[in-house]
């Protein structure tokens, strides 16, 4: 029976022990263990509704066969950035909210026996929340390519690059109220906070007057601006115009406010043990 | 590459304190000495909050002691843990639900660079027919034994356990403890923390109970037993003086009488314990995880 051949070949080799034996530091295998979250967090399903299966729905509800132009495309264009955004917000989100509340509820304390080092593990929860964010981007501007969504070669590169990557910020929003509320239900609140914050944020519908006032210092406002600047260069959907350094200032402060907040709820976490 | 009699473990007065929710300073850890010998099976005994937990987290790293130093062979538990050559199950390291066993196994394999190790450590633990189950989905005594096939997986030369079964039936405990004795019998040091007093009793060759952040004894477990339990001597009576009522009570007098002029007074009748009804009336079906 080959079970049992197994057995007795464990059995053998441990035997080679005790403490005489030379140790060799092994190196951690960060791909492998990147591999593996990786295809948990795919496997999720509910968790991915939300980050593809809902915003690829609102493209085809709001974005379809609007072919009106704007900037250098058209709404159709428009909506897809703003879908694809609002999905790829939601995955780093999500994935670093996960990993600040897996760290509290003590997976941490599991990988903390580990050789792996702390900052191996941020890039490799990176590496992952980023690769959990390109799958709602190449998603939504396929189907925008293939359903009419029209603009510049620039504009697809551009926007699709500016939504990609500033969507990491929201990692950072993500780990931050995480670590803030602590608690197994953290990382829902926080990716619940991405909708109303889409709402302000101008992301979903097009905002005007007071509401679009406020929205402008709010966080998803400045990054899915600028993710749409190649487009409209600016011109808001209901009139006027923001300069560039609106878009910039505002990604920028919030990505200092995040930042700090994070790093307080970090101390304050390593305080507690 | 370790001299023979660098000790596994060599901690001097380790002392931690933690702030308590109303901010008055709680003393968890005090003045603790100790020091464990490569191949020792060590017992840590004491009641909740006794500080056992504080001393197994500073043995593996994840605590700084205030004061005191800890030593884990010839190096700081850090290094130690990096090397591979302490693991531990822990009471409070979690596990992720929506992970499979094989993949939690594989996962944590990977982060210490022994992904060479994962089938061994699953058949130790009796874990190869689980593989493919959700952690979500597995009894406390499941999720215990993939924690201890966590533990396996650096090949350490100390294991350190905190309460290593809690939410294992009694089966599963007997079970877990066998392979632990098998494992020890390969020369690696065990140290575990537990409040089953009869799991120290029957496992440990040592014993050291906390109170209070202090420790209070620390001997051979036979002595510990001497010192303050006593000893208890039992005898099967004959099978015809013992019907459902218990014991005839003429035979039992008559014991009595014998055993007088010996010194031997408050005989005492005892029923099996539940413990011993539960595994005689369970015993047919088979361990968890047996060659199947």
């Amino acid at each position: 029976m080959t079970a049992t051949a197994g057995t007795t070949a464990g059995t053998t080799a441990t035997t080679a022990r005790p403490s005489t034996r030379a140790r060799t530091s092994p190196r951690p295998d960060m791909p492998a263990y990147a591999r593996l979250d990786l295809r948990r967090q795919l496997r999720d399903r509910i968790g991915m509704f939300f980050v593809v299966g809902l915003p690829t729905f609102m493209y085809l509800v709001f974005g379809i066969g609007s072919d009106d132009p704007v900037g250098t495309g058209n709404v159709a264009m428009y909506v897809m950035i703003s879908m694809a955004a609002y999905g790829a917000v939601t995955a780093t989100t999500s994935v670093a909210g996960s990993a600040a509340t897996e760290q509290v509820m003590g997976w941490g304390r599991q990988l903390g026996l580990t050789p792996m080092r702390p900052v191996a593990f941020v890039a490799t929860k990176a590496a992952v929340a980023m690769s959990v964010a390109a799958v709602p981007v190449v998603a939504i501007f396929a189907i925008g390519a293939a359903t009419g969504a029209r603009g510049d070669w620039s504009d697809w590169v551009l926007s699709g690059a500016l939504v990609w990557l500033g969507s990491a910020l929201f990692a950072v929003y993500g780990l931050a109220v995480c670590l803030v509320l602590r608690g197994s239900n953290a990382a829902g609140i926080a990716s619940g906070m991405i909708v109303v914050l889409a709402f302000l944020g101008n992301v979903f519908t097009p905002m005007s007057g007071f509401m679009l006032d406020l929205g402008r210092f709010t966080p998803l406002y400045g990054y899915v601006a600028l993710a749409r600047f190649p487009l409209t260069d600016g011109w808001l959907p209901v009139g006027g115009r923001d300069p560039l350094w609106l878009p910039i200032a505002n990604v920028l402060a919030w990505t200092v406010i995040f930042g700090l907040v994070a790093l307080w709820g970090v101390r304050r976490s390593r305080a507690r043990t | 590459m370790t001299p023979a009699d660098v000790p596994a473990i060599r901690a001097t007065g380790l002392r931690k304190a933690f702030r308590s929710t109303d901010g008055s300073p709680v003393v968890a850890v005090d003045d603790v000495d100790l020091t464990v010998h490569p191949g020792e099976i060590v017992a840590f005994l004491g009641p909740n909050g006794a500080g056992k937990t504080t001393t197994v987290d500073m043995l593996l790293g994840l605590t700084t002691p205030d004061a005191g130093t800890i030593e884990v062979y010839g190096t700081s538990p850090a290094q130690a843990v990096g090397q591979g050559r302490v693991s531990a199950v822990m009471q409070t390291g979690g596990l992720l639900n929506d992970f499979t066993v094989g993949e939690t196994v594989r996962a944590i394999a990977a982060l210490h660079g022994r992904s060479d190790r994962v089938e061994v450590v699953l058949d130790r633990a009796r874990l190869t027919d689980l593989a493919g189950r959700r952690v979500e989905a597995c009894s406390g005594g499941e999720q215990q034994r993939l924690k201890f096939a966590l533990a396996l997986l650096p090949d350490p030369d100390l294991v350190v356990l905190d309460e290593p079964t809690t939410g294992m039936d009694v089966g599963a405990r007997q079970e877990f403890w066998r392979a632990m004795r098998e494992d020890a019998a390969l020369g690696r040091t065990i140290v575990f923390a537990t409040h089953y007093l009869a799991e120290a009793d029957e496992f440990a060759e040592r014993t050291v109970l906390m109170n209070h952040g202090r420790i209070v004894h620390d001997a051979a477990t036979t002595d510990v037993r001497a010192a303050y339990g006593g000893r208890t001597l039992t005898f099967r009576p004959p099978a015809e003086v013992v019907d459902a009522d218990g014991i005839d009570a003429d035979w039992l007098a008559r014991v009595r009488g014998a055993l007088e002029p010996l010194g031997v007074s408050d005989v005492d009748v005892s029923a099996a314990s539940l413990e011993a009804a539960f595994l005689a009336l369970t015993a047919d079906t088979e361990p968890i995880g047996a060659a199947r």
